[in-house]
């Protein structure tokens, strides 16, 4: 699904975010990246949504050469991955529903597709009732899952989430790993950035530790302790 | 191909068939038509939504639609009272006194035949004298004279239309013509009329292309504003997978808006120009027996203003999305 070999980027100015790192992670999989801050982890997910391009080296993406995708070929990519930020990057002036709907909108569903599935997404993270409200009325927690479902309503072969549970309280963040999880057990390879060493010792999943930009540990699911 | 259930828990273990992507394949033309509608109600909702800049922005993009059409007009309205003028400027051709009556007649048939004249009227000298007697101030004088020493005289009206070249090169021909003394022609303020004409006729088009220009930097500048207003919005967009196109449609809606709003006020106010022209140039024209109309813009010229307007709106807003969305995520 995911490979990376001896992949390095190298930001303007010089420093060096990720370098010569190789791993790959299988169809089907859920794996968490973690490091201290600036170990390179949310440099990794950029490089996989395109949002920036490697220096060196070559990541494949379900067999295809990232670094072939022209300019044009960017949305098209992105609209395979659905993606979860830390800060949620909610619309604030439109509906839950609106917010969910956009990957659908931007595909081209049909209307009454998009609402068919906003609200089995809406349904999905708990937040059916909600549909109608602007995201500033909801919680830290409720956004974040408005953000998953967003991710998650296109129906995407990966999920990459960077520090998605950063700004929750410990027991909110295990159930938005937790629905993580579900959409690795039916099939979706899950990529989460988290520096939450505790919750992913909890979620028992494999583990890829950078420490700046190197590959330090690839702990397999069965080994966390 | 497995049936694709709805969310994880009916999910097939391998989900690569993303219906979206099929679905988007089979409604290519439905799907943009739909983004279409919502672009352009979107963005006339975000028009409205800010009453007080849009009216400010459409109004200074009218007024600069507004200003070469006024001068069209002007322009327009100047040449026709040039046309009515010519009417009924005459060349006054005053034979020698040698000429007797037959041969002024035949003089004046060969002016009837030439093509570049409308009209030609002979006056006796004893119409001359009594031209001059209603005169005030001559009626005294004129009973001192043992005779009259006023010559034929022949007034010719070139045929309407005829450009000054026209009208300065018949001058010349009579002005060489045998038997005749002096002609006088009041054409050379024409001449000049014609020419301030043609270098107003350019002023204008200067005039249009460059406040088309600035409608362009006017729409490009407020949808600059706009997109820069939004980048969050935008960069959210394009990280969930929307096209540069897509994310850019609202906005050259938004142009569209602009300009076809403004070219509608300019057109209003072309409209109330003339408006406001009707009056005194209907008082004019009982001075020139009622031949002075007021000269309207073209109904098409004013029904092309706003769709020409709407476009120089989508060009500006085009240009500058371009521009700005090159820099976004």
């Amino acid at each position: 699904m995911i490979r990376f070999d001896q992949v390095s980027k190298r930001y303007e100015g010089g420093h060096e975010a990720l370098s010569q790192l190789s791993f790959h992670v299988a169809p089907g999989e859920m794996a968490f990246v973690t490091g201290h801050s600036g170990a390179g982890k949310s440099t990794l997910l950029k490089l996989l949504g395109l949002i920036e391009r490697p220096s060196h080296g070559v990541i494949t993406l379900d067999g295809q050469n990232l670094s072939k995708i022209g300019r044009g070929g960017i949305p098209k990519l992105r609209r395979r991955i659905g993606m979860v930020f830390q800060d949620h990057r909610l619309l604030m002036d439109r509906t839950v529903f609106a917010n969910v709907e956009l990957p659908l909108v931007i595909g081209g569903i049909a209307p009454v597709e998009r609402g068919r599935r906003v609200r089995a997404a809406l349904e999905k993270v708990g937040l059916l009732s909600y549909e109608r409200q602007l995201p500033v009325t909801l919680s830290t927690g409720e956004q974040q899952r408005v953000g998953i479902a967003r991710a998650i309503v296109a129906k995407p072969t990966l999920l990459i989430a960077d520090e998605p549970t950063g700004n929750l309280d410990p027991q909110l963040a295990v159930e938005i790993m937790g629905l993580f999880a579900e959409f690795q057990q039916v099939g979706t390879t899950v990529l989460i950035a988290s520096h939450d060493l505790p919750l992913i010792k909890r979620i028992k999943k494999r583990v890829v530790v950078l420490d700046h930009g190197r590959l330090v540990a690839d702990v397999a699911a069965q080994e966390v302790l | 191909m497995t049936t694709q259930p709805e969310f994880p828990n009916e999910m097939p273990i391998v989900p690569e068939a993303a219906p979206r992507v099929e679905r988007s394949r089979a409604r290519p033309v439905a799907s943009w038509r739909e983004h279409h509608g919502w672009s352009a109600a979107a963005s006339l909702r975000r028009l409205m939504s800010r009453p007080v800049g849009t009216l400010l922005t459409v109004a200074v993009m009218a007024l600069a639609l507004a200003l070469p059409l006024t001068f069209y007009l002007l322009l327009g309205n100047v040449q026709k009272l040039g046309d009515v003028l010519g009417q009924n400027q005459t060349v006054s051709v005053f034979l020698q006194p040698s000429q007797s009556g037959p041969a002024v007649e035949l003089l004046a048939t060969k002016l009837r035949e030439r093509a570049d004249v409308a009209t030609v009227t002979v006056k006796t000298p004893q119409q001359g004298m009594d031209e001059l007697a209603k005169m005030q101030g001559f009626s005294g004088a004129l009973h001192t004279l043992d005779n009259n020493p006023l010559p034929y005289a022949i007034e010719v009206l070139p045929k309407q239309g005829l450009d000054a070249d026209a009208v300065a090169r018949l001058v010349d021909e009579l002005r060489e013509t045998q038997g005749v003394d002096l002609v006088q022609d009041s054409g050379t303020w024409r001449q000049r009329l014609d020419a301030l004409l043609g270098v107003g006729n350019r002023a204008v088009l200067v005039l249009a292309v460059l406040l088309a220009l600035a409608v362009l930097l006017v729409v490009g500048n407020t949808v600059r504003v706009d997109i820069a207003s939004r980048s969050e919005e935008i960069s959210v967009l394009m990280l969930v997978g929307a096209s540069r196109a897509f994310v850019r449609r609202p906005y050259l809606y938004a142009g569209i808006w602009y300009g076809l709003f403004s070219g509608v006020l300019a057109a209003g106010v072309a409209v109330l120009v003339e408006m406001a022209l009707a009056e005194p140039v209907t008082r004019l024209s009982h001075v020139y027996d009622g031949k002075l109309q007021v000269g309207a813009l073209p109904l098409w010229v004013l029904g092309a203003v706003p769709p020409v307007a709407a476009l120089l709106g989508w060009l500006g807003a085009r240009l500058v999305s371009a521009w700005q969305l090159r820099k976004a995520a």
